[in-house]
């Protein structure tokens, strides 16, 4: 396929790191270097690829918003009188003011406060006080805030920088858009709610969860007999990976006095749990009942904030929305009971890869040197597509031997 | 209608108690602050969804046999997983009404400091304690606790009840 690689010539000059020629190697260095952070901004953050920002379950309303971030640039989220969403940038087209300080709302209008230029909730400038004085080339039409091209899938909002960037339902392929379907249903949520945490790691050791420690890392999994070993990993060449679990029937060991919130009151079993990974920092889960889309932003090459947002289905009754906000408030977020480990293991992995050499990759390798063709719930090749794609998209060469 | 000096001595009592099992690492005495009723519960929460009326919470244990759960997991299950730390409470008490007979309602700021191994200190977050307490002969328990947390973006993971 393409690759937007041209980008990152910059990025050979200045980090003339030398891959390792086996593909399940991956030098440390990639994970702590401040400079590499910058040029991923502009290849990658900045460049031809989709990046989820929002749900549209988060802005139900005419004049809803949320602000984000990509990496750095501030994002302003709304949806306008009109219906659709906007993903805008917020920052005032005269002299680069942010123009939205909440984390969401609902508004009329957007107001700069500096100079009082007003915008409609859809991004239009309205107008601003002494426009007869302006330039005489000044044209109201070309300065409402700049707009990112959108796209939306399931009501999950993607946004792209680049110019080059191919359809959503191509870069998301087949095998994503089955995921999507498992996680999301037809994508008729209900926001349930946020658990919003920041992790001193590189965004790309937090978005690198294999399928091989799951049952090793997450007592729970072991201790609730959720280690089922059946189920499939799907990877695409663009880096996106999902994991597709037929967890064992649910088996409470007696350690859990209240097991009532990990029953599973949905249909189907083989879909008890499935994790999507989009490239680069895209995650959505589904566990049981509950239904999590992680909003990450990259900060820098040692912060990434995550914003966990939950969410319950519109024909929900009053007994499975409780049952799912209680389910989801304790499951899978930064205190979750199976997923607090995933969450202790970031800094320590950022810490100890201030170190010479290569983190490895071993669970399912059959050939060091190709790519891997079949891989089992439980393997961590699955990540290795993904690691090959964020190489060559950053121009990194292999070593010769 | 003034609340008599014993019950808010009770109260004070009660949120020392608190966070003093906390600041020694003691899930059984935080357990052991709350009523032995089945329905006594404690919700964590932010305040962005305070705010906004969405009821999902960071812990949400609403019943006493959650609360002994998450007793479980953070000695058991958890144990040797998460990087070890402690904390420093502080509690101050901002109002307190009687309610029916037995109970009374009182609300509370608090902050925490979270300190690594090598004693570096940060804020975790401040927040209000929003609760429903009961008065007993043998002191005052909490029945329902909401510990309303304001970092809305938590500056780390953690681990034990705030």
């Amino acid at each position: 396929m393409d690759m937007p690689g041209d980008q990152s010539v910059a990025a050979k000059a200045a980090w003339p790191l030398i891959w390792p020629r086996k593909l399940n190697q991956i030098p440390k260095e990639v994970f702590v270097s401040p400079g590499l952070f910058e040029a991923e901004l502009k290849t990658i953050f900045h460049g031809d690829i989709w990046h989820p920002v929002a749900h549209a379950a988060e802005l139900p309303n005419p004049g809803d918003f949320k602000t984000f971030s990509l990496g750095r640039t501030p994002l302003l989220i709304t949806r306008g009188a009109d219906g659709k969403i906007n993903v805008l940038v917020n920052s005032c087209t005269h002299r680069g003011t942010q123009v939205e300080m909440c984390a969401a709302g609902n508004r009329k209008e957007f107001e700069c406060p500096y100079h009082r230029w007003a915008f409609e909730i859809s991004g239009e400038l309205i107008g601003c006080p002494g426009m007869s004085e302006f330039s005489p080339d000044f044209d109201k039409s070309r300065y409402g805030l700049a707009r990112l091209r959108s796209a939306e899938f399931l009501g999950v909002v993607f946004a792209t920088m680049g110019d080059n960037t191919p359809a959503l339902a191509q870069w998301l392929g087949e095998d994503m858009i089955r995921a999507m379907k498992v996680i999301l249903g037809d994508g008729r949520l209900k926001l349930l709610g946020y658990q919003k945490v920041r992790y001193q790691v590189n965004w790309k050791a937090y978005n690198d969860n294999d399928g091989y420690h799951a049952g090793l890392l997450h007592t729970a999994f072991r201790l609730l007999n959720w280690q089922g070993g059946k189920g499939a990993q799907f990877m695409t060449e663009n880096g996106h990976m999902s994991i597709m679990a037929e967890l064992q029937p649910l088996r409470n060991v007696g350690f859990l006095k209240d097991p009532s919130l990990i029953t599973f009151k949905g249909q189907d079993p083989a879909k008890r749990a499935s994790v999507l990974e989009l490239f680069p920092i895209g995650v959505m889960v589904k566990h049981l009942d509950t239904i999590n889309i992680r909003f990450a932003i990259a900060h820098s090459h040692d912060c990434t904030e995550v914003h966990y947002a939950y969410f319950a289905h519109q024909d929900d009754d009053e007994e499975m929305l409780r049952h799912r906000t209680r389910q989801a408030s304790n499951l899978l977020g930064p205190c979750g009971m199976i997923s607090m480990e995933d969450a202790s293991i970031f800094q320590r992995i950022h810490i100890g890869s201030f170190s010479p050499g290569v983190a490895e990759f071993q669970k399912g390798v059959k050939d060091p040197y190709a790519l891997p063709v079949d891989v089992a719930q439980n393997d961590e090749t699955g990540q290795l597509p993904k690691w090959e794609y964020y190489r060559r998209l950053m121009n990194f060469q292999r070593a010769e031997i | 209608m003034a609340v008599a000096a014993h019950i808010l001595a009770a109260v004070d009592h009660l949120n020392l108690r608190y966070i003093q099992a906390l600041d020694d690492l003691s899930m059984e005495g935080w357990l052991n602050s709350f009523s032995p009723a089945a329905d006594s519960a404690y919700v964590c929460i932010s305040e962005e969804n305070d705010r906004r009326g969405l009821p999902l919470a960071l812990m949400l244990d609403d019943c006493r046999a959650r609360l002994e759960d998450r007793v479980t997991f953070v000695t058991k299950i958890w144990a040797g997983t998460f990087q070890p730390y402690r904390t420093r409470h502080f509690v101050q008490r901002l109002a307190c009404e009687a309610r029916e007979e037995g109970l009374c309602q009182a609300v509370s700021n608090f902050s925490v400091t979270l300190i690594q191994e090598d004693g570096t200190a940060r804020l975790l977050t401040t927040g209000v304690y929003q609760d429903v307490i009961s008065l007993t002969e043998a002191g005052a328990f909490i029945k329902t606790r909401r510990a309303v947390y304001d970092a809305n973006v938590l500056p780390q993971y953690f681990v034990y009840p705030i």
